[in-house]
């Protein structure tokens, strides 16, 4: 049986500006087993979003293949990469992006709802709860500090089961002690989740919590090696 | 199917809750909506009151027959009995030279230049109506002809001329109805657009996000599609509203001009029928310029 959860193959993302084209990713390819955690790490502008968009189906590649369990991102419209992501994806981002109209309950059950699930604002009572954030469910984003709201995106990622999450930069909007609450609470519901993490950080201390480590540098993968838990 | 009903209405009452958050925009909209339709219906109105008005001449010209001066009043009433049983003429009337006098002095108002001619100047006539077969303009100068031969006709009139221009106008106000319509359909449909286009923009976010977990493009289009159509509705709502008030205050003097032509009303009632047209007609406009506008802006909107 195939272990892979996510395979790229020679990805690459050109976008053409006024005067010439602009190579943000150039032939990346990779292999994720089921269960891992990936820390996608480089300077800014490296490409790493990029790299995370095409992985989670939020954008085309101009050249190259992505596979999702079984589902070939690149060979869908829109409206097939928006079921796989809510069928088996969930996302932590820098921005938190939680709905400002919606309560921290109402914005945890959402991909829930939009998945057909009758228990979904159950589901995302539970996750509050186990983020912590049980007195806070009918408050809206506004009403909470930004480390609560992180709280909030990590239970909507968790409360819909994905099989794969992905974080980008999720402590880049925290202050230190609040960033390393917030990780140690990703890595706890990824742990118990059993869903696979792939997270993109400039932080080494985030990255080298993860199973494995790849480092993008002028849209290249310039090197993929066992981080230091695994060796 | 209760699911998908429960989303649907729970669409439909969040988006009257954006209009009852923003009363002053919503409504600056749909009034523009109302006034764009009630343009075309008034003169849709207008059109319909002046079929009605040849309705009234069954669409058929009138033929006036003057009878010479020098008859007796039996001898014209023959006449009248013998152009009553032509086949030709479905029906006619016959007026004395005392009732032409009296129709034309109260039509005139010249009562005074008439008494002071000292006797009555006006002939006996037969006002006749052809059948629909002899309507039409070379039957109707052909039965001229042949009417002109009877001894005692001192003249005729075809008021061929008068109808033929008073349908052709009906049909330029027709075309122009039809155009203006057309036009405001199309400046009705840029309205509701642009509003959805700045209803989109203004959403943004939240958009992003809604795709970002897992948000179909259905889902996403379809709060738009229902502000689109409430737009339409409550602007073809709105219209009705503002149809009833002009027509309240046009009426005293549609009264008074139809006492003139001895009609009881000369305005077109619009029927239910219509009324609940006007009011589809803007939903349908609405939800359609919705449709497009939300599928040419969505598209630049990616999940992030």
């Amino acid at each position: 049986m195939n272990n892979n959860i996510l395979r790229a193959e020679h990805l690459s993302k050109t976008v053409s500006t006024s005067d010439h084209e602009l190579t943000i990713l150039d032939d990346v390819s990779f292999e994720l087993n089921r269960g891992q955690s990936l820390a996608i790490v480089g300077p800014s502008g490296a490409g790493k979003s990029t790299l995370l968009g095409l992985l989670a189906g939020l954008d085309t590649p101009s050249k190259g293949k992505v596979w999702l369990g079984d589902s070939e991102l690149t060979a869908m419209d829109e409206e097939g990469r928006a079921a796989v992501r809510a069928k088996m994806v969930g996302f932590v981002f820098q921005t938190f992006q939680l709905l400002s109209s919606l309560t921290a309950l109402e914005n945890v059950s959402l991909p829930m709802e939009l998945a057909g699930d009758k228990h979904a604002l159950d589901r995302a009572n539970k996750y509050l709860l186990r983020v912590g954030l049980a007195e806070r469910v009918n408050h809206y984003p506004k009403q909470l500090s930004g480390g609560e709201q992180q709280r909030v995106a990590i239970a909507r990622a968790f409360a819909c089961q994905p099989k794969i999450l992905f974080a980008d930069e999720p402590t880049g909007n925290l202050d230190q002690k609040t960033g390393l609450k917030v990780c140690d609470l990703l890595f706890e519901l990824n742990e118990q989740s059993d869903a696979t993490l792939v997270l993109v950080t400039h932080e080494q201390r985030l990255a080298s919590r993860c199973d494995h480590m790849i480092t993008i540098d002028d849209g290249k993968l310039v090197e993929s090696s066992l981080t230091n838990s695994q060796q | 199917m209760r699911t998908y009903l429960n989303r649907h209405l729970q669409v439909l009452f969040a988006a009257i809750g954006t209009f009852a958050r923003t009363p002053f925009a919503s409504l600056a909209t749909i009034l523009i909506i109302a006034i764009t339709l009630v343009l075309p219906s008034i003169l849709y109105i207008t059109l319909k009151s002046g079929q009605q008005i040849a309705e009234g001449w069954q669409g058929r010209p009138q033929i006036s027959i003057f009878i010479d001066t020098e008859l007796g009043a039996q001898e014209a009433k023959l006449i009248f009995a013998e152009l009553s049983l032509h086949p030709a003429i479905e029906t006619a009337e016959f007026l004395t030279p005392q009732q032409a006098l009296e129709e034309f002095t109260a039509l005139s108002g010249m009562s005074y230049e008439l008494d002071f001619l000292g006797e009555n100047p006006l002939p006996a006539s037969i006002v006749a109506m052809p059948d629909q077969e002899n309507s039409e303009s070379d039957s109707l100068q052909a039965l001229k002809t042949e009417l002109e031969k009877i001894e005692g006709i001192e003249s005729i009139r075809l008021d061929l001329e008068w109808t033929d221009k008073f349908n052709s106008l009906l049909n330029t106000a027709e075309r122009t109805t039809y155009l203006l319509f057309a036009l405001l359909s199309a400046a009705l449909f840029l309205i509701v657009g642009n509003t959805i286009k700045l209803l989109i923009m203004n959403r943004r976010d939240e958009i992003e996000v809604t795709k970002l977990v897992g948000g179909s493009n259905a889902f996403v289009r379809r709060p738009f599609l229902y502000y689109g159509f409430l737009f339409g509705v409550c602007g073809g709502v709105c219209a009705l509203v503002l149809l009833y008030f002009s027509a309240i205050y046009i009426s005293p003097a549609l009264e008074n001009l139809a006492t003139l032509y001895q009609k009881e009303t000369l305005v077109y009632q619009l029927n239910w029928h219509e009324l609940l047209c006007i009011v589809a007609f803007g939903g349908a406009l609405g939800w359609i310029a919705a449709r497009l506008s939300v599928a040419r802006h969505l598209r630049h909107i990616k999940p992030r």
